[in-house]
């Protein structure tokens, strides 16, 4: 593919559930390479947006490309397999398994599918994949615990790496420092960090400061609607998203 | 409403139950050895008191136990509570039956023809079923067994209610010598030795990719397709590996009793599966072959006392559903655990 | 001419008046099914047995010297405590944990397996054929109608009746469906939910018992009698959408009727497959039954 066609583009994108428009006509564009987040305050249709793109609803109208592919509708293990994954808002592990064996399903699509009744153990790549993982996402330690048992902090960084695992080119993190203390966040903005050399990134966030740090490009969401999108420091500017968002709403969040 | 599980789906965190066998990417095949052990032990001191309605109530137990591994694999390991996993069973059964009985008296062919009847049947079960969940899927799966065993009693040309009786005696070819199923011993440790295979199969199964799927989507399907597995091939692997299983072992049957009936396919048949799974261990695969001996042993202890052994082992799969989820083998990693002092 | 009205009034009517009269037995067996599990998310593999024992506890009440029209009450009473106790021994235990559905599930299929034994236990595997309490028949049209059955055609209307006006129009019934709507909210607002999901199951059962009482007459009395109907009230109750009142009877209706009709025209061997068929059918086009909905839509 061309360097200039987005990883992610997404136009005239709307779903309703009954009366409710919870995404109307949403265009955006995702950069290779890039981090793009998207704000916007609680019920905007962030979450409802990245549940569109993944495969996990099915858009009422408007279409979804993915590396410049139409990928509207495509089932979300499909869209796996072609590189694109995602991350949980409300962590959403193999609780009873443990910490390798959550990253070890998530790595195995790395394998040949004829290899899929061969041990796993055989397979060198899943094997390198997720002991890289393991010491990336600092799990060392809990590398056999059940995931139910990890800590807060210790679970979410394991939802990154699992959503890490298959090596997608665009990886959707949906709010990745949900519940988590400052010092958590600022580690797992750094863990983001070091994910973007390898994924494009698009990121849900509720913490501001994190996003104008991280991000390359910002698109705000109100309402279901884009309201702005743009560099952070522009989307912080904009007097659009003052008042409808930086004004009111993120005192009413924290 | 229920069991429609919403592909996005927030599973909170509750802390999980201990570790099941299966759970465990490795775990010790210590119980198995353990199982092999005693039954040469069983089969020698048999040999020597010169038994041999113990050693046909043992191989009879094992042949059950075959099927509630089937069982197992779906319930234990992949998260279907099948309520006519009997179906297959009896089907492997009449399959063998009517091969050694009209078409050649060749074990390996009995078996193989078994199997290939189980595939199919099992594909077609599966497309009915897989797509429906939890209570939705035990309902149809009851339903197919209900049905097919209504249509085998009704069809005279395989014998109908009756069944079919006069199955021969035969010679069981494994190169370097033969078993004959009718030798008590001989035919025991054949079909020990075939039971176990199916219990390393399975054991192997899940230490694949495709196995690690399947534990996968019992733990938390809604995770899965996000991972890159479909959960119906998943779930269709499952179905069909466990009519195998079931066909498998139903095939041993009219070699051990002579004979077959539509019984083999009823409800108390199936439902007997699930008892002796969860007693014995749900996703342990070892566990179903104990809870086979268990509840053989319970039914002939009891039965000497009085026919109403079901109250007493209803009784006791209740209080396994309610107080010891793990089952048999749950309650001996815990002691084991305890031994040992430390984690489990 | 003569032929086709000959046909109707000798072997349509009287197969759809039989098939009516299979039709209210499922839907008196379907109804606490669906009930309960439209409530409690339970799917109660021992209703069958639930139906066996209202039937047992009339021939025995009956023996004792009861009247039938006093069993019609009593029964279904009797069973009131039996059903708060199994909730609480048994559903209550288990209702806590992630894998409830399949839990109890299985807990009331162990259940099943020991009710049937009991039974055969206490009376023995032999069919007890109670006397059908009205005899004669009616003449209308025509046709033969035998009262007992015109008696329980009634007596399944009135009990379905009651039964819609009790989930929606008491207060019970109002926090029934309270309830099934959202456990947290109903215990917020003041509903008892433990007592009612107690007493919800209770009425299940005792709506399985008077159909016990009430078919015993026409189907007899045997252990696995809890069994011949149970696919039918089962896939009655997938059909019509699981906590549906409405919709169990159109399904049961349904069913029966077509499994009636069915049998004029293929062997009867086939009326399993064709049910079958059916509720297969519907999981597969509609998983939330025809006329589904919560409990209370309907």
């Amino acid at each position: 593919m061309n360097q200039e066609t987005p990883i992610l583009e997404v136009r005239d994108l709307s779903v309703a559930f009954g009366p409710l428009v919870a995404v109307d006509r949403m265009s955006f564009s995702a950069q290779r390479g890039h981090i793009t987040s998207v704000i916007g305050p609680n019920g905007a249709g962030k979450s409802t947006l990245f549940n569109l793109v993944s495969g996990a609803l099915r858009p009422g109208s408007g279409a979804v490309l993915f590396d410049g592919a139409d990928i509207t509708r495509e089932r979300p293990d499909r869209l796996v397999r072609r590189g694109l994954s995602r991350s949980f808002q409300i962590t959403n592990l193999f609780a009873e398994l443990p910490v390798v064996e959550n990253l070890r399903l998530a790595a195995q699509v790395l394998e040949s599918p004829w290899k899929a009744l061969l041990p796993t153990s055989a397979s060198k790549r899943t094997r390198d994949r997720v002991e890289e993982l393991v010491e990336r996402f600092k799990l060392e330690e809990k590398r056999d615990e059940r995931a139910g048992f990890l800590s807060h902090g210790e679970q979410r960084r394991l939802e990154i790496a699992v959503a890490l695992a298959g090596r997608p080119r665009l990886l959707l993190l949906d709010e990745p420092t949900q519940g988590m203390s400052h010092g958590d966040t600022l580690d797992t903005a750094e863990l983001i960090r070091q994910v973007a050399q390898e994924a494009s990134i698009i990121l849900i966030e509720h913490d501001i400061d994190l996003v104008m740090n991280l991000s390359d490009n910002v698109v705000v969401m109100h309402q279901g609607r884009k309201l702005a999108e743009g560099p952070p420091q522009e989307v912080r500017g904009n007097p659009v998203v003052q008042a409808a968002y930086f004004g009111t709403q993120v005192h009413a969040e924290n | 409403m229920l069991e429609s599980t919403p592909l996005v789906q927030s599973t909170p965190l509750v802390q999980p139950a201990k570790l099941g066998r299966v759970a465990a990417y490795e775990w010790s095949h210590r119980s198995a050895q353990v199982f092999i052990a005693a039954a040469l032990v069983f089969t020698g001191v048999a040999v020597f008191v010169g038994d041999t309605f113990f050693l046909r109530l043992a191989t009879e137990a094992l042949i059950y136990a075959g099927l509630a591994m089937s069982v197992d694999l779906l319930l234990g390991v992949t998260g279907m509570l099948s309520l006519g996993q009997a179906l297959f069973f009896g089907l492997g059964s009449y399959a063998s039956t009517l091969v050694l009985k009209h078409v050649t008296p060749s074990f390996w062919v009995a078996m193989a023809v078994a199997l290939a009847v189980g595939t199919v049947a099992g594909a077609i079960g599966a497309v009915l079923s897989i797509r429906a969940r939890g209570v939705y899927f035990a309902l149809i799966t009851f339903g197919m067994a209900q049905v097919v065993s209504k249509v085998v009693y009704n069809t005279r040309s395989i014998g109908g209610s009756d069944g079919i009786i006069g199955i021969p005696v035969i010679k069981v070819n494994l190169l370097l010598f033969e078993v004959d199923t009718a030798s008590p011993a001989g035919f025991f440790l054949l079909v020990l030795a075939l039971v176990m295979l199916l219990y390393f199969g399975l054991a192997y199964l899940l230490r694949t990719p495709a196995g690690r799927v399947l534990v996968a989507v019992r733990t938390n399907e809604a995770r899965v397709p996000f991972l890159g597995y479909q959960i119906r091939n998943a779930r269709f692997l499952a179905f069909v590996v466990a009519a195998d299983l079931a066909a498998f072992a139903g095939a041993l049957y009219p070699m051990l009793r002579g004979f077959v009936s539509p019984e083999l396919m009823y409800f108390n048949v199936s439902g007997d599966a699930v008892v002796t799974v969860v007693i014995g261990g749900l996703g342990t695969l070892i566990g179903p072959i104990y809870g086979s001996v268990v509840i053989t042993a319970l039914k002939s202890i009891i039965g000497t006392y009085t026919d109403h052994y079901p109250i007493v082992i209803g009784a006791l799969f209740m209080l396994a559903v309610i107080a010891f989820p793990n089952g048999l083998m749950g309650a001996v990693d815990t002691l084991r655990a305890r031994r040992k002092g430390g984690s489990p | 001419m003569g032929a086709l009205v000959d046909y109707i009034q000798f072997v349509l009517v009287p197969q759809v008046f039989n098939g009516l009269t299979i039709g209210v037995a499922v839907i008196l067996i379907a109804l606490g099914l669906t009930i309960i599990f439209g409530l409690l998310d339970v799917f109660n593999m021992a209703h069958g047995e639930f139906y066996a024992l209202g039937a047992y506890l009339g021939v025995t009440l009956a023996g004792r010297g009861v009247s039938f029209w006093l069993l019609l009450l009593l029964v279904p009473l009797l069973l009131v405590p039996v059903g708060i106790l199994v909730d609480r021994a048994l559903i209550q235990r288990v209702f806590h944990r992630k894998e409830r559905h399949m839990l109890t599930m299985l807990l009331t299929f162990g259940l099943a397996g020991v009710m049937e034994d009991v039974f055969k236990a206490i009376y023995g595997a032999n069919i007890i054929k109670p006397a059908t309490p009205l005899t004669g028949g009616i003449d209308f049209l025509g046709n033969y109608f035998p009262t007992y059955r015109v008696f329980l055609l009634a007596v399944g209307a009135l009990t379905i009746a009651g039964v819609w006006l009790v989930v929606n129009k008491t207060s019970f019934g109002a926090m029934v469906r309270a309830a099934a709507f959202d456990r947290q909210m109903a215990a917020s607002l003041g509903v008892p939910v433990r007592r009612v999901y107690s007493a919800t199951f209770a009425f299940g059962v005792a709506l399985a018992a008077l159909a016990g009482v009430l078919l015993a007459p026409l189907y007899s009395v045997f252990p696995t009698m809890g069994k011949d109907f149970i696919l039918l009230a089962f896939t009655a109750v997938i059909v019509g959408g699981f906590g549906s009142v409405r919709g169990v009877v159109l399904g049961g209706l349904l069913l029966t009727q077509i499994q009636s009709l069915a049998s004029l025209y293929v062997s009867p061997v086939w009326g399993d497959p064709i049910v079958f068929g059916i509720m297969v059918l519907v999981l597969f086009v509609r998983p939330q039954g025809i006329f589904g909905g919560k409990l209370g839509h309907a």
